[in-house]
């Protein structure tokens, strides 16, 4: 059963496409920011970094390990990465990811599309809670 | 929390189809009757009627008795709630692109400071 529902993000970085593309597939960048979170200890990352090559992400939350896991669909260095990503803990329905990414003055523009988003990620999920807290306590002082 | 979880599946698959999105468009300009509001859509009145009890079984739409019709009206509570989610989900990304960014702009400080000769990278 799919639901076509879908979550968008655009982003400005000034760095350049490469830059940007590469923090996604190289394990040792991918594992500071990707998955991680504030609290958590990312104890794991493999990438296979090819169509068709998986990646799995572990980060340890109140000892708990949370896999992130998901195979890559299309890689067109520095344009576009697609792939699919799950989180077995929370939910078994496959979601996709494509990012997309065009050279802007002194940079580049970043657009995520999360596709198929199941809700019981969220909902299950206390760390992205915290993390969104968090960030809306930052972001009203 | 279970039900919560249910509630907004049920809310988020009723507006995954464009005619029940058309349906909830419809019905957002003010109460109509089911053959109202079957009379666009290019689908028989059964069809729309299966469209109309999915969008009843996720709460978008009220459905209420005038003698023999039935009128049917949007209900936009479980709306907000779909936003807020999917408003929750941006704010993940949002999250994660801002430590992508911190990432960079720490690798950019580290490389525009002088390095030790020798120094491996």
């Amino acid at each position: 059963m799919s639901s076509e529902t879908k979550v968008r993000v655009t982003r400005q970085f000034n760095a350049s496409p490469e830059r940007v593309f590469d923090a996604w597939l190289d394990p040792d960048r991918a594992g500071k920011w990707l998955f991680a979170t504030p609290t958590g200890e990312m104890v794991r990352v493999e990438i296979d970094a090819r169509v068709g090559g998986s990646f799995v992400f572990v980060d340890r939350r109140d000892g708990d390990d949370v896999e992130h896991t998901g195979e890559y669909l299309e890689i067109d260095r520095p344009r576009r990465l697609v792939f699919t990503f799950r989180v077995p803990k929370y939910s078994q329905e496959s979601t996709r990811v494509i990012i997309d990414i065009v050279p802007r003055e002194g940079g580049c523009e970043l657009t995520l599309t999360h596709e198929n988003v199941p809700p019981d990620y969220l909902s299950r999920n206390e760390a992205g809670w915290t993390r969104i807290l968090d960030m809306l306590a930052e972001t009203l002082g | 929390m279970m039900a919560k979880q249910s509630e907004l599946d049920q809310t988020l698959m009723a507006l995954a189809d464009p005619t029940r999105r058309a349906i909830l468009h419809r019905l957002s300009e003010g109460e109509s009757r089911v053959t109202e509001l079957a009379r666009p859509f290019a689908i028989s009145l059964n069809s729309v009627s299966k469209h109309i009890r999915v969008l009843e079984r996720a709460h978008l739409v009220r459905r209420r008795r005038a003698g023999r019709e039935h009128l049917l009206s949007l209900n936009p509570e479980p709306l907000d709630e779909a936003v807020a989610w999917i408003e929750a989900q941006r704010a993940i990304w949002v999250a994660r692109l801002d430590s992508l960014d911190d990432l960079l702009q720490a690798e950019e400080h580290s490389a525009s400071t002088p390095k030790q000769k020798g120094n491996p990278q």
